[in-house]
C-alpha cells in the first residue's frame, strides 16, 4: 500500500472544443506525487498548468473535457467518476487555492458562514461546534483575534488575510492532496513571503502533498522539492527544484531561467530577449528651448507633490456635515508630499506594493491627474496648466501603461493609434504619417505591414510594442513607464526589457519607471525611490540601496523577495 | 522575435459580424427585422392595395374572413377590417407607420440620451451629479405613465407622440453611456491619450464615444422594440396616434369591439405583425447582449 | 448607518419636492389653470370669484407654495367628473389597484425568479431554452395585446373566466378585496396573470443572467472545489450573490406594474386607479390628474428608499461604509 503513490496523473490530456477548432490545453501530462511531497507546476501564460490542476479536482468549465488518460488518488481512478463521488472527494481528500482571493470568497457572506458550508459539505455538525471549528481554522492560518474575525464579512480582509481564510477552507478535512492554483500573484511581495513561510510549515506539520502551480520560478523553488516545467500542455523537463534549476537540460527551462533579469549583470542585454530590431527615426528637431530654462534645477523636478483621493460629498451631505450630525467622507492621502528629482538621461525606479501611491505619483508626473498641491518641473518648465480645471500642456513627458491590452484603443488600427498624437501636435504631416509609423514599428520590432491591423489581432508583448511606439513617436525626452511588463510571461519580459534599455540608450531618454518587481527595477535602472505609505522612504543609487538599505521597509522589502538557487 | 499575426487585418466590425452569426436564431430574426423594415419602406409597391385610398372602401365587404374574394374579384388573404379595407395591406401601411415611430423616437431618445450621458462622464462634477440624478429619478418613473401623460399634456398628433415617446426613453440611453463612458475614461488607453496629449473633445468623439457602442446598441434594440410597444398601447388607449395614422396598435385597437363577436382577425393579424416585429428585434438584442457581455467570456 | 439613512430620507424629500412642481408645472401652469379648477360651463362671476379665490392673479410661486399647502392639508381639489374630493376617489379606487399590482408582481417573483435560475443553471438545456422563448415572447408582446387574447380564449371561447370586473368583494377594515372571495378570485385571476406576464418574463432574465455570470465566477468554483452539492451552491451561494439586483428589480417593478395598471385595468374594465386615471386623461379631469401623479410619485419615493434600506441590509459592504 506504502507503494502507491499518493497521485498517479498518466497521459492526462485536457481539450477545448471550441467553434474555433480543438485546443489541446493539455496533452499528455503524466506525473506522480509522493504523501506529503511538495511539488511545482510550471509554466508561462497558456501552458496548460491551471488546466491541469482544475483536471485533477474535476473542475472544468464546458467546452473542456478530459479526452484521455488517468487521475488515480491512492489507486482510486478519479477520471469518469460520477459528480456525486466527485464532490465527496473534492474538499475533502483533495482541496484547492485558487488566485485571486478577491473574487473567491463570497461577499454577501461572512467568513465563519462560509467556512461553515465548507464544514457541512463532507460532516454534519452542530451550530456551536461550527462556529469553535470555524475559529479554531482561522487560528491555525494566524489569522489574529479569530473569536472576533469569525463574523467578518470578506470586505473586511485585506487580500493576504482572505487568501489565508481560502487556505483555512482548503485545509478544514485535513485533505491529502491541496493544488494551489497561483496562490500569491495578486499579492505584494511581502505578504507573499508570509503566505510561503505559512504554507511550508503547515504542509509539514499536516503532512498534505501540495501541487503549486506558478509561473514564477523563485516562488516555485522556495517551496517545492520537485517541479514540472510545462509548456504548450506538455512537462518538457522534471525533477527535484535544484537539478532543475540549476542544471536545466531542456532548452526551455533554459531560456525561462536566462530571462530573468535577477540572474543578469543589471544593465545587460538578457539573453532570450535579444533581437534585431530597426534603429528608431532620427529625433527631429525641437523647437527652440524656451527663455524659462533655468540651469540651476535638476532636469525633471518633483515638488512637494500631494494627492487626496476624496468622495464629494453630495449637499445634504455637506448640510448635515456643517449641523455636525455627520463627520466629512474619509479620504485616501496617496500621495504624502514627495519630492524627488530626476537627471537628464537617468532612469529611476520607483519601487512600492500596491497601494503605496506609485502609480498616482507616476500619472501626476506624466500629466494625467493634477496634484492638489505642489508641482512638477521639466526642464524648469510645469507640465500642468496654472487654472481651475489645469490640462497637460507639454507633449515632453509620455506613459506607457501596464496592461497592453486596455492600453489601446480596440477600435482603432495600431498604425492610427501610433500617429494620432504626432498628427495633432504637427511633429509630422498627413503624408509622411505612413513613413513615420513604419519606422517606429520597425524600431520596437514589428513588422512594418501590421499598422492596419487592429489591437485584438496581436500577442501581449506585441500589444506592448505598440504602446512604446506610441508613446515614443511622441518625441519625448521623460518617459514614465507604469509597470510595462508586470503582465508579460518572463521570456516576452526580457524582450521588452531589452528594448527599453536600447531605445533610452539610442534616444537618450530619462525615464520614471514604477515597479513591483524589485529585480527588474534593479536591472533597468539607476537609481531606485521606495514608496510607502504615499512617502518616499528611501532613495539613491541602485546598487546602494539594494546591498545597504538604510529603512526598516525596504530591508523588509528586499528579504521578502524570494531567491532563485545558484548553482 | 516575431511572433504570427493572423494573415489579414479583421476589423473588430467583422469579427463581431463573424460572432454574431453564430447564432442561427439571431440570424433569421435579423432577417425578419430587414425583411419587415424593407417591406415596410417599400409597402406602397408592395402591398396589393392601398387601404387608404377611398376608392378602396367597400363597406358592403367588411369584416370578412381571412379568403374572402371581394367584390373586385380580389382574395383578401387576412380578410377585411370594419371599413372593409384589405387587412394584409392595412397591416403594411401600420408596420411603417409603427417603425417610422420607433425608429424616429429612438434615434432622437438615442441622441439627447448619449448626449447627456457621456457629456455628464465628461465633464464630471456637480454636472455629472445633477444630470445623472435627474436621469436617476426619471428612470425610477415608468416609462408608459410619462408617455401617457405627456401625449395627455400635448395633445394627440405624430410629433407630440415622437416627443412624448422620447421623452420617455432617453433616460435609458443616458444611464447606458454614462457607464459605458466612465469605464473607459477610467482605462488606460484613454488615459494614455490624455497623456499625450490631445484635446478632450478628440478624446471623447474618437476614443470613449465609439468604445461604448457595444452597449448602447443593446439598447437601442430593446428601446426601439419598446418604442413601438408603447405607441401601440398608447394608440390603443387612445391617446396615442390620431386616425388618421393607423399604426398597428390602432389597427388592434379598432379590432377589439369586434373581437368579442368572433370576427378576431381584425385584431389578431396586425397584433402578430406588431409581436414578430418586436420578438425579431429583441432576439437580435439578446445576441448582441451576449456578445458584449465581458463577464461571459470564457 | 444613521447617516444613510438620514441621506436617503433628505434626497426622498427633495425629489417629492421636485415631483410636485414639476406636477404643478405640467398640469396647472400649462394652459389656462382656470380651466383646471371648474367646469367649462360656469358664469364669468363664479369664474373670477374663483380667480381671486385661488389666487390665480398671484406670481407663479406664489401659486406653487399655495398649491403645495393645500396638498399638504390633503386638499386635491373636486373631480370634475364626478363631483367629490378627489382624495376621496383615488383611495376608494386604490385598494383594487394594489390587489391587482401585487397578485401580479408576487406571482411573477414567485414562478420567475425560480426559472430564471434555473435556465441559468443549465443555459443549455432544453428547459432552460423553453423558459427563455417564453420569456422572451413575455419580454415583447405588448400587455393590452395579451390581455386581448386571454379575453378571447378564456372568456369567449372557453368561458372559464370572466372578461372583466372586479366580482364579489369581501370588506375588511372598511376596505373592499375581491381575493377573498371565490368569485372575486376568478375575476382578480386573468388581469393578474396579464399584468404579471411582463414582469414574469423580466424577473426570469435577470434571475437568469446573474445566475450564468454568478456559476462562471471564482466565488461557486471555489465553493465546488470544497466539495460544497449543487443544491447548496444555488441556495446560499448564488442566491445570495443575484439577491441584489433582484430586490432593486421587485421594488422598481412594483411601482411600474402600478402604473402599467393602466392597461389592464381598462381592458378587463378592473375599478382602479388606473381606470380612473385613463378616464380623467380623456376627459381632462385636471384635479384627478394631479392627484394621482403626486400619489404615484409618493409611491415611487417610498419604494425607492426602500430599496435602499433593503441594500444596506443585503450587502454587507455597505453596511460597513454606512457606519463609518
Amino acid at each position: 500500500m506504502t507503494d502507491t503513490p499518493l497521485l498517479d496523473v498518466a497521459d492526462l490530456a485536457t481539450f477545448f472544443h471550441a467553434r474555433a477548432g480543438v485546443v489541446k490545453a493539455v496533452d499528455g501530462v503524466s506525473f506522480s506525487l509522493k504523501r506529503g511531497e511538495v511539488m511545482g507546476l510550471v509554466g508561462e501564460s497558456g501552458s496548460g498548468k491551471s488546466i491541469t490542476g482544475f483536471s485533477i479536482i474535476g473542475l472544468l468549465d464546458p467546452p473542456g473535457r478530459i479526452e484521455r488518460g488517468s487521475v488515480k488518488l491512492e489507486g482510486r481512478e478519479l477520471v469518469g467518476l460520477p459528480p456525486d463521488e466527485l464532490r465527496a472527494i473534492r474538499g475533502k481528500a483533495i482541496s484547492m487555492v485558487f488566485q485571486d482571493p478577491m473574487m473567491t470568497l463570497n461577499p454577501m457572506l461572512t467568513i465563519g458562514d462560509q467556512i461553515g458550508l465548507a464544514l457541512e459539505a463532507h460532516e454534519s455538525v452542530t451550530g456551536t461546534e461550527r462556529r469553535q471549528r470555524a475559529i479554531a481554522a482561522l487560528a491555525q492560518v494566524r489569522i489574529p483575534d479569530p473569536q472576533t474575525k469569525v463574523d467578518f464579512y470578506p470586505h473586511q480582509f485585506s487580500g493576504g488575510m482572505r487568501q489565508r481564510v481560502a487556505i483555512a477552507i482548503a485545509l478544514l478535512h485535513r485533505p491529502r492532496l491541496i493544488i494551489c492554483d497561483e496562490p500569491t500573484t495578486a499579492l505584494d511581495v511581502s505578504i507573499q513571503a508570509e503566505i510561503l513561510a505559512e504554507m511550508k510549515e503547515l504542509v509539514a506539520q499536516l503532512g498534505t502533498a501540495l501541487i503549486w502551480i506558478s509561473h514564477d520560478l523563485a516562488t516555485v523553488a522556495s517551496i517545492a522539492d520537485h517541479v514540472c516545467v510545462m509548456r504548450y500542455g506538455k512537462i518538457v523537463e522534471a525533477g527535484p527544484v535544484l537539478q532543475v534549476l540549476t542544471r536545466p537540460q531542456h532548452p526551455y527551462t533554459q531560456g525561462l531561467l536566462d530571462s530573468l533579469p535577477s540572474r543578469a549583470k543589471p544593465g545587460a542585454m538578457l539573453a532570450r530577449g535579444a533581437g534585431t530590431d530597426a534603429a528608431p527615426p532620427p529625433r527631429l528637431p525641437r523647437q527652440a528651448e524656451s527663455g524659462h530654462r533655468r540651469a540651476d534645477l535638476p532636469y525633471v523636478v518633483i515638488e512637494t507633490v500631494g494627492k487626496r483621493f476624496q468622495r464629494k460629498s453630495g449637499v445634504l451631505r455637506l448640510l448635515a456635515q456643517k449641523v455636525g450630525l455627520l463627520g466629512p467622507l474619509p479620504a485616501v492621502q496617496a500621495v504624502d508630499h514627495v519630492t524627488l528629482s530626476i537627471a537628464r538621461g537617468e532612469a529611476l525606479g520607483l519601487v512600492g506594493e500596491s497601494g503605496s501611491g506609485k502609480s498616482t505619483l507616476g500619472r501626476i508626473v506624466a500629466g494625467i491627474y493634477a496634484p492638489d498641491s505642489g508641482q512638477i518641473l521639466l526642464d524648469g518648465e510645469p507640465v500642468m496648466s496654472p487654472g481651475d480645471r489645469p490640462h497637460k500642456i507639454t507633449t515632453r513627458i509620455q506613459t506607457i501603461f501596464q496592461d497592453p491590452f486596455a492600453s489601446l484603443n480596440p477600435r482603432m488600427r495600431i498604425g492610427d493609434s501610433i500617429a494620432e498624437g504626432p498628427l495633432a501636435h504637427g511633429l509630422v504631416g498627413r503624408a509622411e504619417a505612413g513613413t513615420y509609423v513604419a519606422q517606429w514599428l520597425a524600431a520596437v520590432g514589428l513588422d512594418p505591414a501590421f499598422a492596419g491591423r487592429y489591437p485584438h489581432q496581436f500577442s501581449g508583448g506585441q500589444r506592448q510594442r505598440v504602446a512604446i511606439a506610441r508613446a515614443l513617436a511622441m518625441q519625448p525626452d521623460v518617459v514614465v513607464c507604469d509597470e510595462p511588463v508586470a503582465s508579460l510571461d518572463v521570456s516576452i519580459q526580457a524582450q521588452i526589457i531589452n528594448l527599453l534599455l536600447r531605445l533610452r540608450q539610442e534616444l537618450g531618454l530619462t525615464l520614471l519607471f514604477i515597479s513591483h518587481d524589485l529585480s527588474v527595477v534593479r536591472h533597468l535602472c539607476d537609481r531606485v525611490a521606495i514608496m510607502h505609505r504615499g512617502k518616499i522612504v528611501e532613495s539613491g543609487p541602485a546598487g546602494e540601496v539594494y546591498d545597504n538599505p538604510r529603512d526598516a521597509y525596504t530591508q523588509r522589502l528586499l528579504a521578502a523577495v524570494p531567491v532563485l538557487p545558484v548553482a | 522575435m516575431r511572433q504570427p499575426v493572423p494573415p489579414s487585418e479583421i476589423s473588430p466590425a467583422a469579427r463581431f459580424w463573424a460572432e454574431f452569426q453564430e447564432s442561427r436564431v439571431a440570424v433569421v430574426a435579423l432577417a425578419v427585422v430587414v425583411l419587415m423594415l424593407g417591406v415596410a419602406i417599400f409597402a406602397p409597391l408592395v402591398a396589393p392595395q392601398n387601404p387608404y385610398d377611398l376608392a378602396n372602401l367597400v363597406l358592403m365587404d367588411a369584416r370578412r374572413p381571412p379568403g374572402f374574394v371581394g367584390s373586385s374579384g380580389y382574395t383578401h388573404i387576412l380578410g377585411t377590417d370594419a371599413q372593409g379595407r384589405d387587412l394584409f395591406s392595412a397591416i403594411l401601411y401600420g408596420l411603417r407607420i409603427s417603425l417610422q415611430m420607433g425608429l424616429i423616437a429612438g434615434t432622437l431618445a438615442f441622441t439627447v440620451g448619449v448626449t447627456l450621458g457621456v457629456g455628464a462622464a465628461y465633464l464630471g462634477g456637480r454636472w455629472e451629479a445633477f444630470i445623472m440624478r435627474v436621469v436617476d429619478l426619471q428612470l425610477a418613473f415608468p416609462a408608459i405613465l410619462l408617455a401617457l401623460v405627456l401625449s395627455a399634456l400635448l395633445g394627440q398628433g405624430k410629433m407630440q407622440l415622437i416627443a412624448a415617446l422620447a421623452a420617455a426613453q432617453y433616460a435609458y440611453f443616458a444611464r447606458t453611456a454614462h457607464g459605458a463612458a466612465s469605464a473607459e475614461r477610467g482605462k488606460d488607453y484613454v488615459e494614455a491619450v490624455l497623456s499625450t496629449p490631445l484635446p478632450a473633445w478628440r478624446v471623447v468623439l474618437k476614443h470613449i464615444f465609439p468604445n461604448c457602442l457595444p452597449p448602447l446598441i443593446v439598447v437601442a434594440t430593446v428601446q426601439v422594440a419598446s418604442a413601438i410597444a408603447l405607441e401601440a398601447t398608447l394608440s390603443f388607449l387612445g391617446v396615442g396616434l390620431p386616425v388618421t395614422e393607423p399604426s398597428l396598435g390602432m389597427l388592434i385597437s379598432n379590432g377589439f369591439q369586434y373581437m368579442l363577436s368572433g370576427r378576431y382577425w381584425i385584431s389578431i393579424y396586425p397584433g402578430i405583425a406588431l409581436i414578430v416585429l418586436i420578438v425579431a428585434i429583441n432576439l437580435v438584442g439578446d445576441r448582441i447582449r451576449d456578445q458584449v457581455n465581458p463577464r461571459l467570456k470564457r | 448607518m444613521l447617516g444613510h439613512i438620514l441621506g436617503r430620507l433628505g434626497q426622498a424629500l427633495v425629489v417629492m419636492l421636485v415631483m410636485s412642481a414639476l406636477v404643478f408645472v405640467g398640469v396647472y401652469a400649462i394652459g389656462n389653470p382656470i380651466d383646471v379648477l371648474i367646469g367649462p360651463d360656469v358664469s364669468q362671476d363664479i369664474r373670477l370669484d374663483t380667480i381671486a379665490r385661488y389666487g390665480l392673479d398671484q406670481p407663479l410661486h406664489v401659486q406653487y407654495f399655495t398649491f403645495l399647502g393645500r396638498i399638504l392639508q390633503g386638499d386635491f381639489g373636486r373631480s370634475f367628473v364626478f363631483g367629490m374630493p378627489v382624495l376621496d376617489l383615488i383611495l376608494s379606487r386604490l385598494p383594487a389597484t394594489l390587489e391587482l399590482t401585487l397578485a401580479a408582481v408576487v406571482g411573477a417573483a414567485l414562478i420567475g425568479i425560480p426559472a430564471g435560475i434555473y435556465a441559468g443553471y443549465r443555459p443549455d438545456g432544453l428547459a432552460a431554452k423553453a423558459i427563455m422563448t417564453i420569456s422572451i415572447l413575455g419580454f415583447s408582446v405588448p400587455t393590452f395585446w395579451i390581455g386581448l387574447v386571454l379575453i378571447m380564449a378564456f372568456a369567449v371561447e372557453l368561458q372559464w373566466l370572466p372578461a372583466g370586473g372586479r366580482g364579489a368583494t369581501v370588506s375588511v377594515f372598511g376596505v373592499e378585496w375581491s381575493f377573498l372571495t371565490a368569485n372575486g378570485l376568478s375575476h382578480l385571476l386573468l388581469p393578474a396573470c396579464n399584468l404579471a406576464f411582463f414582469k414574469l418574463a423580466l424577473m426570469t432574465r435577470l434571475a437568469r443572467a446573474g445566475t450564468r455570470e454568478a456559476m462562471l465566477s471564482d466565488t461557486v468554483k471555489f465553493a465546488r472545489a470544497a466539495g460544497l452539492s449543487e443544491w447548496t451552491v444555488l441556495r446560499r451561494h448564488v442566491l445570495r450573490l443575484i439577491a441584489i439586483p433582484l430586490v432593486t428589480v421587485f421594488g422598481l417593478e412594483f411601482a411600474s406594474t402600478l402604473a402599467f395598471a393602466v392597461v389592464t385595468e381598462t381592458i378587463f374594465s378592473w375599478p382602479g386607479i388606473g381606470k380612473l386615471i385613463i378616464d380623467s386623461i380623456t376627459s381632462l379631469d385636471r384635479p384627478v390628474m394631479v392627484a394621482y401623479l403626486m400619489l404615484v410619485s409618493f409611491v415611487f419615493i417610498m419604494i425607492n428608499f426602500l430599496v435602499d434600506l433593503a441594500y444596506v441590509g443585503l450587502d454587507p459592504r455597505l453596511r460597513r461604509a454606512g457606519s463609518r
